[in-house]
């Protein structure tokens, strides 16, 4: 199961890891001046834009982090091997999992039962129960609109035949405009 | 409820919180100088040199041989995170593992620094006093950091991982049919 990390997930965590410690430097440098002149120290001159500077460096990490786990996400698939136009199949689903405002778990639920798992072999790789999966598949096909895992897979299907696989369509635009 | 799981054995244990209490006395309360600052540093120091022979010699969960420092499986963690997996560590996570090695050896060249400064040679050398305090300010960040992370995970695995560090069993919840997505 152990693979050899993917360089770029890998570079990304050390540069978030980086930044938090950067944050937490920052932060305790700020606590550490307020603690010498209270809260009327932060009237400051010098203060509040150092605040802002702290509230940047948060803001620019969240988005990191949120990319980082989006990365982490699609190799976590990838790594299991979807063949060829993996690639633009994974972007399709991603799409459309937004769309449906799908949870990362039911992200992952879907993509394996996508793949053909059957829910008896998601639990065991998700490590959860079968009932879990269940529950994730329920709202995956509520949010989806879809009645079943055939449908699921032929809303993909569908839209693989329609757009050729090599060309940077967009699919799910074409699909709402139509 | 599943059965109870016994990981962390009564050492281990006791090293934990009496790092907790140690450093805290010794970072926020004692002043540098004090002649307590310093016993105090020196029992953080026996205790860490007896986790590392334990680490060698102790039960199965206590050696570093059951949590090699792994990069690999520190990226396959977080990609569980990311995918909302639940993967059970019995002993330490692999992202555990990281902070228990970077504790280690932050708290070990804090404790040198902090016995160099009591020698003659280096008594008030800048430097040494840079390393010392600047250490201090690493482990506070990463106490902040092991200790979210330990909510989160413990949150995340339906596991209560404090509870655990308390009694040395860990009780891992039966996957509940409600989603931790949807509370």
């Amino acid at each position: 199961m152990q693979t050899t990390p993917d360089k770029r997930s890998l570079t990304l965590t050390l540069l978030v890891l980086f930044q938090l410690v950067c944050l937490g430097f920052f932060l305790t440098d700020v606590v550490e001046d307020m603690g010498g002149s209270g809260w009327a120290g932060l009237w400051n001159a010098h203060m509040l834009p150092e605040l802002a500077a702290i509230a940047g460096m948060m803001l620019g990490l969240a988005f990191q982090g949120r990319y980082l786990m989006n990365l982490l996400r699609r190799q976590s698939h990838l790594e299991r091997g979807l063949g060829v136009a993996a690639g633009q199949l994974a972007l399709l689903m991603e799409d459309y999992f937004r769309q449906w405002k799908l949870t990362a778990s039911e992200q992952d639920v879907a993509t394996f039962t996508i793949k053909g798992y059957t829910i008896a072999e998601i639990a065991e790789l998700r490590g959860s129960a079968e009932a879990t999966v269940k529950t994730h598949l329920n709202a995956i096909y509520r949010k989806s609109g879809v009645s079943g895992r055939g449908q699921l897979v032929s809303i993909l299907i569908e839209d693989l035949m329609r757009a050729p696989l090599v060309a940077d369509a967009a699919p799910i635009s074409e699909r709402s405009a139509a | 409820m599943e059965k109870p799981l016994r990981v962390w054995d009564p050492f281990v244990r006791l090293f934990h919180w009496s790092l907790v209490v140690g450093f805290t006395a010794n970072a926020l309360f004692d002043a540098p100088g004090k002649q307590t600052h310093r016993y105090v540093g020196y029992v953080l120091m026996g205790l860490i040199a007896g986790r590392i022979l334990w680490g060698l010699t102790g039960p199965s969960h206590a050696r570093f041989a059951s949590f090699p420092p792994s990069i690999g499986g520190a990226m396959q963690h977080l990609g569980q995170i990311a995918t909302g997996r639940r993967q059970r560590h019995i002993g330490h996570s692999p992202l555990g593992a990281l902070m228990v090695y970077n504790m280690l050896g932050t708290l070990l060249i804090i404790g040198l620094t902090g016995w160099m400064l009591t020698t003659l040679t280096f008594f008030g050398v800048e430097w040494v006093e840079t390393i010392h305090q600047g250490l201090v300010v690493w482990a506070e960040i990463c106490i902040c950091l092991h200790v979210a992370a330990v909510l989160f995970e413990s949150r995340r695995l339906g596991v209560n991982l404090p509870k655990s560090m308390v009694t040395g069993y860990k009780t891992f919840m039966p996957d509940r049919v409600a989603d931790a997505d949807h509370p």
